[in-house]
């Protein structure tokens, strides 16, 4: 066993397993600065009996209908439940509905983490209490679902409490957030068939050879080489070819010479999808469905590219992708999981276009780019938690480029494993005081918008922002503790946590802070 | 989408110092999958500048090629293609057609690519097409001194192949193309 003696952070009723301990912790210990302003900020709009979600590992018996094989190779970071401890999940301190998820540590300073969920798990482990709220949130969305026009304002509001996994809710959801399906729900067959064709036209234009490209144009201009079957033996006839279009042209609007240029990116793409969750079955391994999965990766990253000739292809792009890939892909109803792809599509289209300019290098200086974000993140560290702000800045020196380029650029999907960046993208895309997407009347309730209207994605950045604070801020103690290189690898390899918790105090740095 | 370059009879440096300035600026790395060279490069200069355009690269022996282990014939197969190499030399009489054949069937290919009379010439008979991608440096020949530089670029697609016959005539580069399909059945039917 253990002989050296446990650290007092580790101690702390944060990560207690003890009932006792649990019930009278409100995980503020690492947060103190809240304590003063606990009472007196509003709690999260949340109804109170609704606590906030659990992580996606517990997941309902009858919500598990589609397979779920991918799961089998999550990173063995997640924290497992217990059932004695979720029957205590908290609902003290009303204004702080807080649920404690006990994170086991050994006595021996190891995470003792297990890898939860397997092929069609059910990870029921916890009581009537938390799949009751789980059911209830699942209801709440799917009745708002079924509306004939569904309340944006509404939906985002359930929404960011987190969505829970089954029965498809969480794509269609997000492709309400994302504005890719009117709230008005008359036209979402019109519109996605619209959509669906243009995607297909993108792909039939721009990922075309330039062999078929030829074909395609000669077949005006008939060449009968094989009808010279009378003639056994003959010299073949030469054409002339139009518009100097030959393999090795230099011109610049040559469809050859494009090709070649445009082959670069097309490697580089192919690269990183390949790369792309390597753990997970269905975007890597030999099956033909992983083959077919890293297919439309490829050809959506391409199409993009080469739609987008100022940003192109950006390492990374394929990791935001694969999120909303998986989602859509994953839909237990066959029609839009046929259509996955050119879903996705518009989806990426729309979740990329608020953070276009952190993949630009010239802007990386500008008011508009990552430097700029970054400053902000580091502004609002100050805001809210000025010592852990100076020891990071001032003594240590740790540049927040570091760490949070990373964090920033990828909407965090390098930091956690698929599930929980699920999870917090169900936060990023539905933060419920962002969307301009209607006009709020003075009876509270929000006029939906016109048809074809589209929600701004530029509060999702500062939601995003909030994310990456609380992440400084929950592990605080370790940092304040540790110089330059611990705290780096503090931060770059980011510890497992629960995001419940994290979402939570994100949402609590929405408010002034008041020191 | 397979792109063959076809050239050969360089004779560099014995009757040429170097490619057309014009030719050597369209051939960049990158593009070209494969390269067949019927021969009479004919120093290993020249064999290692075609191998830097690409790594794929397959060449017989003229009869003046410093290099004494390339093959006589050779065979390759491209996609649906089956081709043949031979720099021609051996063939008697010097660009015949019927005597091409020959060799075409001896070798079992759809393509037979030979060089040798500095000319550019396509035929098509029975038995398949014969190439003569003619002479990149435009060196003259045994026959004539009245060459034009060329070469040929082949475009394999499936069942389908597109020539590019690439010439300097004058000065510039004049680019036409050819384009035959396979006929999936035999081609030895009886006529």
């Amino acid at each position: 066993m253990v002989k050296k003696k446990v650290p007092d952070w580790l101690n702390s009723s944060l990560w207690s397993t003890t009932p006792s301990a649990a019930s009278s912790s409100t995980a503020t210990t690492d947060t103190n600065i809240f304590d003063h302003h606990s009472p007196t900020t509003a709690s999260p709009p949340l109804e109170s009996p609704i606590n906030p979600p659990l992580p996606p590992t517990a997941i309902r018996d009858e919500e598990q209908q589609q397979p779920r094989h991918h799961h089998n190779h999550h990173h063995p970071q997640k924290p497992e439940i217990k059932d004695k401890l979720s029957k205590s999940s908290i609902v003290d301190d009303d204004d702080n509905n807080n649920i404690i998820i006990n994170n086991n540590y050994s006595d021996d300073n190891i995470i003792n983490n297990k890898i939860i969920i397997t092929n069609n798990d059910i990870r029921n482990v916890d009581d009537d209490e938390s799949s009751a709220e789980d059911i209830s949130k699942q209801a709440l969305l799917l009745t708002e679902l079924s509306k004939k026009v569904i309340n944006m304002g509404e939906l985002r509001r359930i929404a960011s409490q987190g969505i829970p996994d089954g029965a498809g809710i969480r794509s269609t959801v997000w492709k309400l957030l994302l504005g890719y399906l009117a709230p008005d729900r008359s036209l979402w067959s019109s519109e996605l068939a619209k959509k669906r064709s243009q995607y297909k036209h993108f792909k039939e234009e721009l990922l075309m050879n330039p062999s078929e490209i030829a074909r395609r144009l000669e077949k005006t201009t008939v060449l009968n080489n094989d009808n010279g079957k009378s003639e056994s033996r003959c010299v073949l006839s030469r054409s002339e070819i139009t518009h100097g279009e030959h393999p090795l042209s230099l011109g610049k609007s040559s469809v050859w010479n494009q090709f070649f240029q445009d082959s670069e990116i097309i490697e580089q793409i192919d690269r990183d999808v390949k790369r792309t969750h390597p753990d997970l079955h269905f975007f890597s391994g030999d099956s033909s469905h992983a083959k077919s999965n890293q297919e439309a990766l490829r050809n959506i990253l391409t199409v993009f590219a080469k739609l987008n000739p100022g940003i192109r292809y950006v390492q990374g792009m394929n990791e935001i992708l694969a999120p909303l890939f998986y989602i859509f892909k994953n839909d237990p109803d066959e029609e839009m999981a046929a259509c996955a792809e050119a879903d996705t599509f518009f989806c990426f289209v729309e979740l990329l276009s608020g953070f276009r300019d952190h993949f630009c290098q010239q802007l990386d200086n500008s008011v508009v780019g990552i430097r700029s974000t970054i400053t902000r993140l580091s502004q609002l560290l100050k805001e809210h938690d000025e010592e852990l702000w100076r020891h990071l800045e001032i003594t240590t020196k740790v540049n927040p480029q570091f760490y949070a380029f990373r964090w920033i650029t990828l909407l965090l999907t390098q930091e956690f494993n698929l599930a929980d960046s699920l999870h917090i993208w169900d936060t990023l895309l539905s933060d419920p005081e962002g969307p301009q997407d209607g006009i709020l009347l003075e009876n509270g309730s929000l006029m939906v918008p016109p048809v074809g209207y589209k929600p701004v994605q530029y509060w999702t950045e500062e939601t995003l922002l909030r994310v990456c604070c609380a992440m400084l801020i929950l592990i605080r103690r370790r940092l304040l503790a540790g110089d330059f290189t611990s705290i780096l690898k503090l931060l770059q390899n980011y510890p497992p946590t629960n995001i419940s918790h994290m979402l939570y105090v994100a949402n609590k740095l929405r408010g002034q802070p008041s020191h | 989408m397979v792109l063959v370059l076809a050239l050969g009879d360089l004779h560099i440096p014995h009757r040429a110092p170097d490619l057309p300035a014009k030719f050597k600026s369209m051939l960049v790395p990158g593009k070209i999958q494969h390269i067949i060279c019927t021969g009479n490069l004919s120093i290993k200069e020249v064999h290692d500048y075609l191998k830097t355009l690409c790594p794929d690269l397959h060449i017989t022996r003229g009869e003046y090629d410093e290099d004494s282990r390339y093959p006589e014939t050779k065979t390759l197969t491209i996609g649906q293609f089956k081709l043949g190499l031979c720099h021609g030399h051996q063939v008697v009489p010097w660009g015949d057609l019927d005597s091409l054949a020959m060799l075409q069937r001896q070798l079992d290919v759809d393509i037979l690519v030979t060089g040798h009379t500095h000319q550019f010439t396509a035929y098509k008979h029975e038995g398949g097409v014969v190439i003569n991608p003619g002479s990149a440096t435009g060196a003259y020949s045994n026959i004539t001194y009245d060459v034009n530089p060329s070469f040929v670029l082949m475009d394999i697609d499936g069942l389908r192949v597109v020539v590019y016959v690439y010439e300097l005539i004058d000065g510039e580069v004049k680019v036409d193309k050819i384009d035959f399909k396979k006929t999936t059945a035999a081609t030895h039917s009886a006529h």
